[in-house]
C-alpha cells in the first residue's frame, strides 16, 4: 500500500496531454477515453507529484548507468559508446490487443520459415511463379553455399523481432522483419529493470506480464538443442566495437552462455570447437549475432576477418545448430513485403493475420507505372535494403520531398534499374506519452516484438522494446532522426505468474562445466591484471615522487631525477603531473575488461571506468607536487575498490585464476625492477625510504628491522620475504598455486613448463640471501617472470 | 581426344604456419556431351588431418583440406585423364538482346545454370560502367547474342595485351580494364564485366589449355598455367555457349573445364585460411598432354 499523499494536489498530467487531430494515440481511444492500465499508471503518478516522479525517474537513469548499458552509435566520432536513452514511461497494451499482435506474429514467424526453407531447398515458390527469381539471384544475402543444407534442428529461424506500427485505422501494421541477428531483446529486459527500478510499487500493483518466462522457454530450447551430452551453447558475436556488444555480453551472462567470437573457434572433422584453457571443446549450438556472410571467409566473404574457416561446412556435417541459420537475412529483403500477402496465401491458403505496410517493386511493370504515377505519395527507397525504412536516413526518402535534378534522376533511375527500388506506403504511427519538461507529450511510436521458438513451438514475448520519436512528427521517417526506448507494459486483468530464471522447486540444477573459458578470454583477463597492477605501480611511484617534490621543492635533486629516470623506462614522464603513460595503462586496461564484459560484475566495470574517467578528467587540471600527490591517493583508492571488489566478489573459476595471475606476474616483475632500480650502487640517498614507500612496507620494516633503512633489510622485506604480499617471494609462491591449478598444471605428476618454471624461480629465492640479490640478479629475476608470462600464454592462448 | 593433366601448386611460408584450411578446386569435370573425367587423383603434402569433398552450389567439386600441425610448405598435386569431345558448331539462332530479355523473365528457376544468377554484380566483379560502354561500342547494336559475344571477344582479344605478371589475381577488372592487359583470368573478367553490362548472362569458367598445339596450329596462350574463360547464356534452345577471349576463339577440344562460377572467387584453384605471420612463395606447373 501507498501512503496517501499529503502534498497539495498538482493538476493531473493528464489534463495537459494534447493529442494531434486525427492521429491515434496509445493512451487515449478515439472516443477520447483513457485506456484501460493507463488509468491506474496516470493516477500513480498524480499522486506522487512531479518532484518524487522526476526523482524516480533519475533513479531509472542511475542503473543504467551504473550497469553500464550501453550501444554504439555508428554516425559521427567512431563508433563512440552512448548511454542508454530510456524513455521513462512505459507503453502500455491491453492483454486483450496483444493477443492479436501475439496470433498474428506467430503466423508471420511460421509463414517466414516456410518461405525460407523453400528458398534453401525446393525452390516450389520460385516454379510457381509466386516470387521472382531476381529477387533471390540478385539478392546478396542470399548465400549460394547454403543451399541445399537443412538445419540440424529442422528449422532455419529461431529467434525473430517484429518492428509495428499502429496505423491511422487504429490496427497494429508490420512494419518490418528482423530474421538475421535481431537485436534489442537484452536492451527490452534491461528497460524493464530499470523502469521497474523507478515505478516498483506501481509495477508491483498492476497485473503486468513478466519477460522472465519468454527467456527461460528460449534457453530451454537453446540447451535442448545442445542434447545431454551436448557441447556449449554459445552467443556469436562480431565483437565489442559492434553497436550492441553491451547486449551480446548481457544475454550470454543472464542466460549462462558463452559469449565467443569467430576467431575463438575453429572447425575439427566438421565438428566447431572453442579454444579454451582446458583444450579444445565441442561447440553445438551458436546464437548468432554476426551478419551471416562474415561466418565463413572460406565459403563465404573472403574478405571477413571476424569468422570462422569451415563454419559452412560443420554445418554442412549437421554438427552444429545455427540460430538462425546462415542465409535467412534474406527475409529481411525490403521488396519482399511485395510479395508477403501472396505468399501467405500460396504457403497457408490464408490471408496475413497482421496487415503489411503496402509495398510495390518496381521489378514488375505494373508496379513499376503505380509507383512512378503516384510518386509524391510514396516511400521510395532501395528494394534489396534489409534495414528498416526508419532506419535508413540515406537511402529512403518520401517521394513529395524529392524535387529538381534529384527527382528526374530518381525517375530515370527507376525507369532504368526498377528492381532495385521499392514503393511503399508512407506509414503514420500513433503516438504515447513521454514525459518532457513536467508534461506529457504525445510523441510517435513503434513497437518491437520478439517470438522465440520453443519446445512448444513459437512463443512471443509479452513486451518488447517501444522506440519513441524525438519530434511530434508522426510520419515513420520521422523516426530516422533518432529517439529514445521505452519498456512495454502488457497489462492482464488478472494476477500474472511471477517467473525468474532460477531453478524451479525440484528442477535439476544446471551448473556449466568449468573449463568453458575461451582461450581468449583468458588472454584478455591475463592483461586486465597486469595493466591495473601496472597501473598501480606507477601510481605509488608517482605518488612518491609528487610527494617528495613537494617536500623539496627542487626537481633537480638526484633522488628526484633518479627517479624520473626509472619511470622513463617504463614509458612514463614524471614531468607530466597526470603522465599520459599512465592514462595509456588505464585505458589498456578497461580496454581489456571491454572485451570480457561478459565475465565481470557490473560492480567492477563500474569502478574501472570511474577511475578512468576521474583520471582523465583530473589530467587537464592537476598540478606537480601536492596536487599530483592527492591525485595519485585518489586514483590509488579507486584502484583498490577495483581490486577489492574483483577479490571479494569474482567466483573462483578459472577466469579469475587468469586476472590473478596477470596481476601477480606484473607486481613481481615491477617490485624486481624497481628494488634494483633503487639498491644500485649509485642511487643516491633516500632510495631506499623511497622503495619502502613504493613497496607500501616503511610500517613492516619499523616492525622488523629498524627505523634507517638498510639495503639488506629492504631486499630481504620487499624480494624475499614470504609472508609480505609486496614481495616477489611472495608472488612467486601465489603465482605457483595458482599455475598448478589451471587445466594441466599437473599431469599424472608431471608439472607443466609454467608450473616447472615458477617452482624453479620458487626454489631459487627460497635458498638466496639478500646479499645475493645484485641489482644484475633482481633484473635477470624480471626477465625471468616475463618468459614464465610467454610459457602461460603459449600453454593456453595458441 | 584424350587427355593426361598434371598440375603442382607450390606454397613456400616464410613463417612456419599454425592450422591452415583449404578450398581445392582442381579436378576436371564430367560434362555429359562435353567431356568425361576418366580418372583422377589428388596428393596433398604434409598430408592433412582433415580431408572432405563435396559439391558446391554450381556443381563443382570442391576438397576441404585441414591442416593442423605446423608446416613451413603445402604441395597440392593433381593427376587426371579426361576425354574430351569435339564440339558441334553452334548455329545462330540465338535472339537479339531485348527478345533475350523476355526469355531470362521466362525461366522461373534458380537452379545452378540458370541464368538469374549471371547477370549481376558478384563478390569480385563490380558493375564496372566504362566496361559496360567499351562493350557496347564494340558489338552490334541489331546482332543477335552469339554475335554480340563474339565481336566483343574479338574486340578484348585486339585490344588487350596479355602479359604475365602485369596483373595478379587480387586486380579487379576495372583495373585491368584500364591498363588493357592481363592475363586470361582478367581478360574473361572484363568480358563477363561487359557482356553483364548489356543485360546478357555472363559465367567464368576455369580449367586447362592443351600445352601443345596440333601439327601446323599455333601454341595457345596461357597453355602453361591454369587456364579461365567465359561461358555466355544465349537463350533458351542454344542455352550457354563457351568463349575463349584470351585467344579469340569458342572453347573447344583443346580447352578442359574444371568448374563453372559467377567470377574467380566460386571457382579459384584453391583459396585458404592460414594461422600465419609471414608471407608466401607461390608456384604452379601445368601439363596437359595428348595421352599415349
Amino acid at each position: 500500500m501507498r501512503k496517501p499523499s499529503t502534498r497539495p494536489k498538482a493538476p493531473s498530467l493528464i489534463s495537459n496531454y494534447r493529442l494531434h487531430p486525427g492521429v491515434p494515440d496509445e493512451m487515449i481511444d478515439p472516443a477520447g477515453n483513457i485506456r484501460p492500465g493507463w488509468s491506474t499508471l496516470m493516477a500513480a503518478f498524480d499522486q506522487l507529484g512531479p518532484a518524487e516522479l522526476g526523482a524516480r525517474f533519475e533513479r531509472a537513469d542511475q542503473y543504467l548507468r551504473d550497469a553500464g548499458v550501453f550501444y554504439r552509435a555508428y554516425d559521427g566520432a567512431a563508433g563512440k559508446a552512448r548511454d542508454w536513452p530510456l524513455a521513462h514511461i512505459p507503453l502500455l497494451i491491453d492483454e486483450s490487443e496483444w493477443s492479436i499482435i501475439s496470433h498474428g506474429l506467430t503466423q508471420r514467424a511460421e509463414l517466414l520459415e516456410a518461405i525460407i526453407a523453400d528458398i534453401y531447398g525446393e525452390n516450389t515458390l520460385v516454379a510457381r511463379g509466386v516470387l521472382p527469381p531476381e529477387l533471390i539471384a540478385r539478392n546478396t544475402e542470399f548465400l549460394r553455399p547454403l543451399v541445399g543444407i537443412r538445419p540440424r534442428s529442422g528449422h532455419f529461424l529461431h529467434f525473430c523481432a517484429f518492428e509495428l506500427g499502429r496505423g491511422p485505422d487504429g490496427a497494429w501494421w508490420v512494419l518490418g522483419d528482423r530474421t538475421q541477428a535481431p537485436s534489442g531483446a537484452g536492451f527490452a529486459l534491461e528497460n524493464r529493470v530499470a523502469t521497474t527500478r523507478a515505478l516498483a510499487d506501481i509495477y508491483g500493483d498492476m497485473n503486468i506480464h513478466r519477460l522472465a518466462g519468454f527467456f527461460r522457454a528460449f534457453r530451454d530450447a537453446l540447451f535442448a538443442q545442445a542434447g545431454p551430452e551436448g557441447g556449449r551453447v554459445g552467443i556469436l558475436t562480431p565483437g565489442q566495437l559492434n553497436e550492441t556488444y553491451f547486449e551480446h555480453a548481457y544475454i550470454a551472462r543472464y542466460l549462462g552462455l558463452v559469449l565467443l567470437e569467430g576467431e575463438d573457434m575453429l572447425v575439427v572433422d566438421g565438428q566447431v570447437m572453442v579454444r579454451t584453457v582446458a583444450g579444445l571443446q565441442p561447440v553445438s549450438v551458436l546464437w548468432r549475432r554476426l551478419d551471416a556472410s562474415f561466418a565463413d571467409p572460406l565459403e563465404l566473404r573472403y574478405d571477413s576477418r571476424i569468422g570462422t574457416p569451415g563454419m559452412v561446412d560443420a554445418l554442412r556435417h549437421g554438427s552444429i545448430s545455427m540460430i538462425n541459420a546462415l542465409g535467412t537475412g534474406l527475409l529481411e529483403t525490403r521488396a519482399l513485403a511485395a510479395f508477403m500477402p501472396r505468399l501467405c496465401r500460396a504457403v497457408f491458403d490464408a490471408p496475413l493475420e497482421l496487415p503489411e505496410i503496402a509495398t510495390w517493386w518496381c521489378g514488375q511493370p505494373a508496379e513499376q507505372a503505380h509507383v512512378l504515377a503516384n510518386f509524391d505519395k510514396m516511400m521510395i527507397g532501395p528494394a534489396f535494403a534489409t534495414n528498416l525504412p526508419v532506419d535508413d536516413p540515406s537511402g529512403t526518402a518520401l517521394g513529395s520531398t524529392i524535387s529538381g535534378e534529384q527527382r528526374e534522376t530518381l525517375i530515370q533511375r527507376i525507369m532504368r534499374d526498377g528492381a532495385t527500388y521499392v514503393g511503399q506506403e508512407p506509414v503514420q504511427l500513433s503516438t504515447t506519452p513521454v514525459y518532457l519538461d513536467g508534461q506529457l507529450q504525445p510523441r510517435p511510436v513503434t513497437l518491437r516484438v520478439y517470438a522465440a521458438r520453443t519446445e512448444k513451438g513459437w512463443s512471443i514475448m509479452p513486451g518488447g522494446l517501444a522506440r519513441i520519436g524525438s519530434t511530434s512528427d508522426t510520419t515513420a521517417m520521422a523516426m530516422q532522426r533518432g529517439g529514445r526506448a521505452a519498456d512495454v507494459w502488457v497489462v492482464s486483468s488478472n494476477p500474472v505468474e511471477r517467473v525468474s530464471l532460477l531453478p524451479r522447486e525440484g528442477e535439476k540444477l544446471l551448473r556449466s562445466p568449468h573449463g568453458n573459458l575461451p582461450s581468449r578470454a583468458a588472454d584478455n583477463l591475463i592483461w586486465l591484471g597486469r595493466y591495473t597492477e601496472r597501473c598501480e605501480a606507477t601510481l605509488r611511484i608517482l605518488r612518491a615522487y609528487n610527494a617528495r617534490l613537494a617536500e623539496l621543492s627542487k626537481a633537480d635533486l638526484p633522488i628526484l631525477r633518479h627517479c624520473r629516470e626509472f619511470l622513463d623506462t617504463i614509458d612514463v614522464d614524471a614531468t607530466e603531473p597526470m603522465p599520459l603513460g599512465l592514462l595509456a595503462s588505464i585505458d589498456s586496461a578497461v580496454h581489456s575488461a571491454s572485451q570480457i564484459r561478459d565475465r565481470f560484475s557490473p560492480d567492477g566495470w563500474l569502478a574501472l571506468t570511474d577511475l578512468q574517467n576521474t583520471a582523465r578528467r583530473l589530467s587537464e587540471k592537476v598540478t606537480p607536487g601536492s596536487d599530483a600527490t592527492r591525485l595519485m591517493t585518489i586514483l590509488l583508492r579507486k584502484l583498490a575498490g577495483f581490486s577489492g571488489l574483483v577479490h571479494e566478489n569474482m567466483y573462483r573459476f578459472a577466469g579469475w585464476r587468469f586476472l590473478e595471475l596477470g596481476r601477480r606476474l606484473e607486481r613481481g616483475m615491477q617490485m624486481a625492477r624497481i628494488t634494483a632500480w633503487l639498491t644500485a650502487r649509485e642511487a643516491p640517498d633516500g632510495s631506499l625510504e623511497l622503495l619502502l614507500e613504493i613497496g607500501d612496507s616503511v610500517m613492516s620494516h619499523r616492525r622488523r628491522y629498524s627505523v634507517t633503512a638498510g639495503t639488506q633489510s629492504a631486499i630481504d622485506l620487499l624480494v624475499l620475504d614470504p609472508l609480505n604480499p609486496r614481495s616477489v617471494l611472495f608472488q612467486l609462491a601465489t603465482l605457483r598455486e595458482q599455475i598448478e591449478t589451471l587445466p594441466g598444471g599437473i599431469e599424472d605428476g608431471q608439472l607443466s613448463p609454467a608450473a616447472r618454471a615458477t617452482l624453479s624461480l620458487q626454489t631459487e629465492l627460497v635458498i638466496a640471501e639478500p646479499a645475493d640479490l645484485t641489482p644484475e640478479r633482481l633484473q635477470r629475476l624480471a626477465g625471468d617472470l616475463g618468459a614464465l608470462s610467454g610459457l602461460v600464454a603459449a600453454a593456453y592462448f595458441v | 581426344m584424350l587427355y593426361d593433366i598434371r598440375l603442382t601448386l607450390q606454397y613456400d611460408y616464410d613463417a612456419p604456419v599454425h592450422g591452415g584450411r583449404h578450398l581445392i578446386r582442381v579436378a576436371p569435370a564430367t560434362l555429359p556431351g562435353v567431356q568425361r573425367l576418366v580418372a583422377s587423383s589428388l596428393t596433398i603434402d604434409p598430408p592433412p588431418e582433415q580431408h572432405t569433398t563435396f559439391a558446391d552450389f554450381f556443381g563443382n567439386a570442391v576438397t576441404a583440406i585441414g591442416l593442423m600441425a605446423p608446416h613451413d610448405h603445402l604441395e597440392v598435386g593433381l593427376s587426371a585423364r579426361v576425354q574430351v569431345d569435339d564440339p558441334i558448331p553452334p548455329v545462330d539462332l540465338t535472339p537479339s538482346r531485348s527478345e533475350l530479355h523476355a526469355e531470362i523473365e521466362r525461366v522461373w528457376s534458380l537452379a545452378p545454370d540458370s541464368p538469374h544468377h549471371f547477370l549481376w554484380p558478384s563478390p569480385r566483379l563490380a558493375a564496372v560502367p566504362a566496361i559496360a560502354d567499351y562493350a557496347r561500342a564494340v558489338t552490334p547494336q541489331a546482332g543477335s547474342v552469339l554475335d554480340i559475344a563474339q565481336a566483343l571477344c574479338l574486340a578484348i582479344h585486339r585490344d588487350f595485351t596479355y602479359e604475365a605478371g602485369a596483373t595478379d589475381v587480387e586486380t579487379t577488372p576495372a583495373e585491368a580494364f584500364s591498363m588493357r592487359r592481363g592475363v586470361c583470368q582478367d581478360f574473361a573478367q572484363v568480358m563477363i564485366a561487359g557482356l553483364r553490362g548489356l543485360g546478357i548472362p555472363a559465367g567464368y569458367v576455369s580449367g586447362f589449355l592443351r600445352t601443345t598445339p596440333p601439327p601446323g596450329k599455333p601454341r595457345l596462350e596461357g597453355a602453361d598455367a591454369m587456364h579461365a574463360w567465359v561461358r555466355v547464356w544465349c537463350g533458351q534452345s542454344l542455352g550457354w555457349v563457351a568463349f575463349d577471349p584470351t585467344n579469340a576463339i569458342l572453347a573447344g577440344a583443346d580447352h578442359i573445364t574444371i568448374g563453372y562460377g559467377r567470377d574467380y572467387a566460386d571457382v579459384s584453384p584453391i583459396v585458404g585460411m592460414l594461422k600465419t605471420h609471414g608471407s608466401h612463395e607461390a608456384a604452379q606447373s601445368v601439363d596437359v598432354l595428348l595421352a599415349q
